[in-house]
């Protein structure tokens, strides 16, 4: 019965959400969170739209970060792209080839530190479908100078806000998730767990997904989510706090524990 | 009038001459010698070869008028402060003076004095009316003055020997490679060869730069004279502070053995820029110069790394940003909390599943808050964890020299709680929380330069990326006037403040010892990410944090001017401030400078100059009525830049007073590197004086006899010498 409340009351904010007006940016909004879909070539429109609301939404209710509650569209080889330094890709399919003005822009976006989560809407069971080998072989030609590598058990990503042990999605993929990095900082995060997809909504209320591992799955693939967004926002800040105690200790401070 | 012979030929051909008639005397000898030549021969040969002479040197007869002129002597008396200290009679300068009524009995019919006072850079006419007030002694370009000017035939320095240049301890052969090109004599007078009875703090040195937070070695050379018991000495380091009683930084103990002693100790200060140190020591009784006995000087505290706390109230990009740049500066130590939740969100988590630590806000805003050199408030608001109450100290960090930066944001400012606290008293703005006031404009709009703005160097930087242009800013914190002192760098288009004027966007402001900054936009980050960001290759944002961080740490980069003092300041005697606009910030019309000179430990209103100056003038001095000892702060505003400080230190003593043993071995040295002699007030008739000088004012040629005629008698005499020889055979 609670779930059930629980699932109504969600479907119900998105709805609200989703009928909110996209007012322009205002003041304390600039520096918010937004999970830009972002689109190239022929693709139409966002896969996964309902799920980038909520994860706004759950990452406002959830933290202090703000967030926008309706994220917008963003094509790779419009202006637009400079708005924000994220922006999120997914589909389900081998999409048409970057042109040059994508290529161009979205190397622009890296370099000005800009962050892209490539989620794979149906991948295989040991790792990318048709559309995350695709990425990988577009954003190679993006960026030529790196190559994916798995991201460390360790790494920062899994302790921003949630400690998170290990990424899940909709699919139970064990596989780590995959990244292009340099100098430490994360350009690019492939995921083969369908993450957004396990908090999708229906059109009609309710989740678009069964999961398998059931709430506590999609818990767990929310809590990503949210540890990716405090990861764009905060950088490798949580790496400070590992540190502080022995910076504190430096400086004769003793930090609360 | 006197006249003698002389001959018309220069005087190399006078010697040709006189070696070829050498040469055909010795012919002519020979051939009488030989018996191949008669006497006659001999007799014509001689006349002919001296008719010759006279033709080639042409002998004249000079009439002149000649003067006799006494020598010219240049008579230099030290005016520096140490001839202020106890002589035989008197002071030593009264000595000086006795000895200079002496010379001049001594020299009087036979050679001119030329008096002058020496002390700074060059000299000065003497006149009844000088006393000795100079707080250096420098003879060396006081010389090389003199060698500029008119020629004189001897010096006469009359010092108690305690001179800056020549500087004590030089080498005979460096003096002398020094003064030996003067050619000319210095003689020496030493006023006095006693040393007072005296206990004394010698010098004080810093033994490496001082960085902040780091104990720096403090070396002070304490001495007693004249036979003065010392024993132990109690020494104690004080730091002078802005409107407040000096602290105790440092405490030591010297042991005088052998009338000095030399005590190592250390200090830490805490704060980067320049602070007053005051190190005094107990004398014991019969200390005749209490003045030495406490010294002031202004240190420049540098540092290694700077260590920045950052505190925000929630992620957003524009942290994101500003934590990127903090990190990736390696002469950044930082300290970052976040706010990653407030009570008001719910995590769904056990705290086990979170990656939260508490924010301890006490131990940072108590007991360690001096560690830090800057403190960056980005979107905080106070009020929820409890730093309310810390605000006072943190008010009274920056007033000691901290740094604060407050970044925009809808939990900053006013909406932060922090309009009437103690915080807000040293922002650069008023912050007005009124019914009728609002906490934030939310249109659209683009930061406007102020004047000042565009001449800060601390926006070069960024202003060499874009130029005037800026990116367009969701909105601003509402932010009040600006208050005295303060500077708005950017202004809001439209929106004003209270007084009439531009609202401020970004404004700076000297507090105290510190500095603080106001930034009241949450779109920072738009300078490196964004269609603007494009253009200036992402390096905006560095831009604008590079320059706001180094001003606050007074990286000289970042100063449009530097304040110094034209000479070392002395205790009630006029002082005079130098100010050097930056190359390229010299005001391009004509403007004013503004400067303020406080008293440290005094709150009363400060000494306020305004001097007009003219376009493109880079530097000038102005000059301060006398100033009481201690320790002051100047403030200085050059045209529309921004306030610049600079401590300083004036001294009744001072550095002449800190050793008051004069050194008649360095007199006795400069005299014998330049052949003169060195003597005693009582023995100023024995310095030798230059002889006179024969001046000659008109000189008349006049010729024995016409050329024509030493010309015939010569072909006369040789025609003889020319028959003679050829009716004796020899042609």
């Amino acid at each position: 019965m609670a779930r059930r409340v629980f699932r109504v009351a969600t479907g119900l904010v998105c709805t609200l959400i989703a009928c909110a007006p996209d007012t322009a940016r205002a003041f304390g909004d600039v520096g918010a969170f937004e999970a830009r879909p972002l689109l190239v070539g022929d693709q139409s429109s966002a896969r996964r739209a309902s799920a980038l609301a909520l994860w706004a939404t759950e990452l406002t209710n959830r933290t202090s970060a703000p967030a926008r509650a309706k994220p917008r569209e963003v094509r790779a080889s419009d202006d637009a792209l400079f708005d924000a330094p994220f922006a999120y890709w997914s589909d389900n399919r081998e999409l048409s080839p970057l042109s040059r003005a994508e290529i161009g822009n979205l190397r622009r976006f890296f370099a000005l530190g800009g962050m892209l989560f490539v989620d794979d809407a149906a991948p295989g069971a040991e790792g990318p479908g048709a559309f995350g080998q695709y990425a990988r072989r577009e954003l190679a030609r993006v960026l030529p100078d790196m190559a994916p590598t798995s991201l460390p058990k360790d790494h920062v990503l899994y302790r921003t806000f949630y400690i998170v042990r290990r990424p899940e999605g909709r699919t139970g993929n064990v596989k780590p998730l995959e990244v292009l990095s340099r100098s430490g900082k994360i350009k690019v995060i492939f995921s083969s767990h369908d993450v957004a997809g396990a908090v999708a909504q229906s059109p009609h209320g309710g989740w678009e997904n069964r999961l398998e591992g059931g709430e506590p799955q999609r818990e767990r693939a929310l809590r990503l989510l949210v540890n990716i967004a405090m990861y764009v926002l905060c950088s490798n800040y949580k790496d400070d706090q590992v540190h502080a105690p022995s910076l504190m200790r430096k400086r004769g401070l003793s930090p609360t524990p | 009038m006197s006249e003698h012979l002389s001959v018309a030929a220069p005087s190399w051909l006078v010697w040709v001459a006189a070696v070829v008639g050498f040469l055909a005397t010795l012919l002519l000898v020979a051939e009488v010698l030989r018996q191949r030549a008669s006497r006659a021969s001999l007799v014509s040969g001689f006349a002919a070869v001296l008719a010759l002479e006279l033709v080639i040197l042409r002998p004249e007869r000079v009439q002149t008028n000649e003067i006799r002129s006494l020598p010219s002597v240049t008579v230099l008396i030290d005016t520096s402060r140490s001839m202020a200290l106890p002589g035989y009679d008197g002071s030593r300068f009264e000595e000086a003076t006795r000895a200079l009524a002496a010379l001049q009995t001594h020299a009087k019919g036979k050679a001119d004095l030329h008096v002058f006072a020496f002390g700074g850079q060059e000299p000065v006419a003497w006149s009844s009316k000088l006393t000795p007030s100079s707080a250096t002694s420098q003879l060396d370009p006081t010389l090389s003055s003199l060698e500029r000017g008119e020629r004189t035939d001897a010096i006469v320095v009359i010092s108690d020997g305690r001179l800056d240049a020549p500087a004590p301890g030089v080498s005979h052969e460096a003096l002398k490679a020094r003064l030996g090109p003067l050619g000319i004599p210095i003689h020496t007078v030493n006023v006095v060869d006693y040393a007072p009875k005296d206990a004394q703090i010698r010098s004080v040195s810093l033994t490496s730069t001082a960085v902040a937070h780091v104990p720096v070695p403090l070396r002070v050379e304490v001495g007693c004279t004249g036979g003065l018991a010392c024993g132990e000495l109690e020494l104690h380091v004080r730091e002078l502070r802005d409107n407040g009683p000096s602290i105790e930084v440092g405490r030591g103990v010297a042991k005088v053995t052998d009338d000095a002693a030399l005590v190592e100790m250390s200090v830490t200060l805490d704060t980067v820029g320049y602070h007053v140190l005051e190190v005094s020591t107990s004398a014991p009784d019969g200390d005749s110069i209490p003045e030495n006995n406490k010294r002031l000087f202004p240190v420049l505290v540098t540092r290694e790394r700077v260590r920045v706390l950052h505190v925000a109230g929630r992620p957003t990009h524009d942290v994101r940003a500003v934590r990127e740049w903090l990190k990736s500066n390696a002469s950044v130590d930082t300290i970052a909390f976040f706010i990653l939740r407030t009570k008001t969100d719910n995590a769904k988590a056990e705290d086990d599943d979170l990656s939260l630590i508490q924010f301890p806000v006490n131990e940072l805003f108590t007991q360690h808050l001096a560690s830090f050199d800057a403190i960056i408030f980005q979107d905080f608001d106070a009020q929820p964890y409890g730093i309310g109450r810390h605000l006072p100290a943190l008010a009274r960090y920056v007033h000691n020299g901290g740094g604060l930066i407050m970044v925009g944001g809808p939990n900053s400012f006013v909406a932060g709680g922090y309009a009437g606290t103690a915080l807000a008293t040293i922002l650069p703005v008023a912050l007005e929380d009124t019914d009728q006031s609002t906490a934030a404009d939310v249109d659209n709009f683009v930061p406007r330069w102020s004047d000042e703005g565009r001449a800060a160097p601390l926006l070069g930087p960024l202003r060499s990326l874009s130029g005037d242009e800026l990116p367009s800013m969701p909105g601003t914190n509402v932010l009040g006037a600006l208050h005295p002192g303060a500077s708005a760098l950017w202004e809001h288009p439209t929106r004003r403040t209270k007084d009439g004027k531009p609202m401020p966007i970004f404004a700076i402001a000297e507090v105290g010892n510190g500095r603080s900054v106001a930034l009241g936009i949450d779109g920072g980050w738009l300078l490196g990410f964004s269609t603007f960001g494009l253009r200036t290759g992402g390096r905006g944002t560095a831009a604008l944090w590079d320059g706001m961080l180094g001003w606050l740490m007074r990286d000289p980069r970042y100063e449009p001017v530097q304040v110094d003092l034209a000479d070392a300041c002395v205790a009630n005697e006029p002082v005079q401030l130098e100010l050097r606009a930056l190359p390229g910030l010299a005001p391009k019309e004509r403007s004013t400078v503004t400067i303020d000179v406080q008293r440290l430990d005094d709150s009363s209103k400060p000494l306020h100059r305004e001097v007009p100056i003219s376009a493109g003038v880079g530097t000038l001095r102005i000059p301060f009525e006398a100033l009481a000892a201690g320790g002051y702060a100047a403030r200085a505003r050059f045209g529309n830049t921004t306030t610049v400080r600079r401590d300083f230190a004036c001294e009744v003593g001072g550095q002449e007073w800190a050793d008051p043993r004069p050194d008649p071995e360095h007199l006795k040295a400069i005299a014998a590197a330049s052949h003169g002699v060195s003597v005693s007030t009582r023995q100023v008739d024995h310095i030798p004086l230059p002889d006179a000088k024969i001046l000659t004012t008109m000189r008349r040629d006049l010729p024995v006899l016409p050329p024509w005629v030493w010309a015939i008698l010569a072909a006369t005499f040789a025609g003889m010498h020319w028959i003679v020889r050829r009716r004796t055979g020899l042609l």
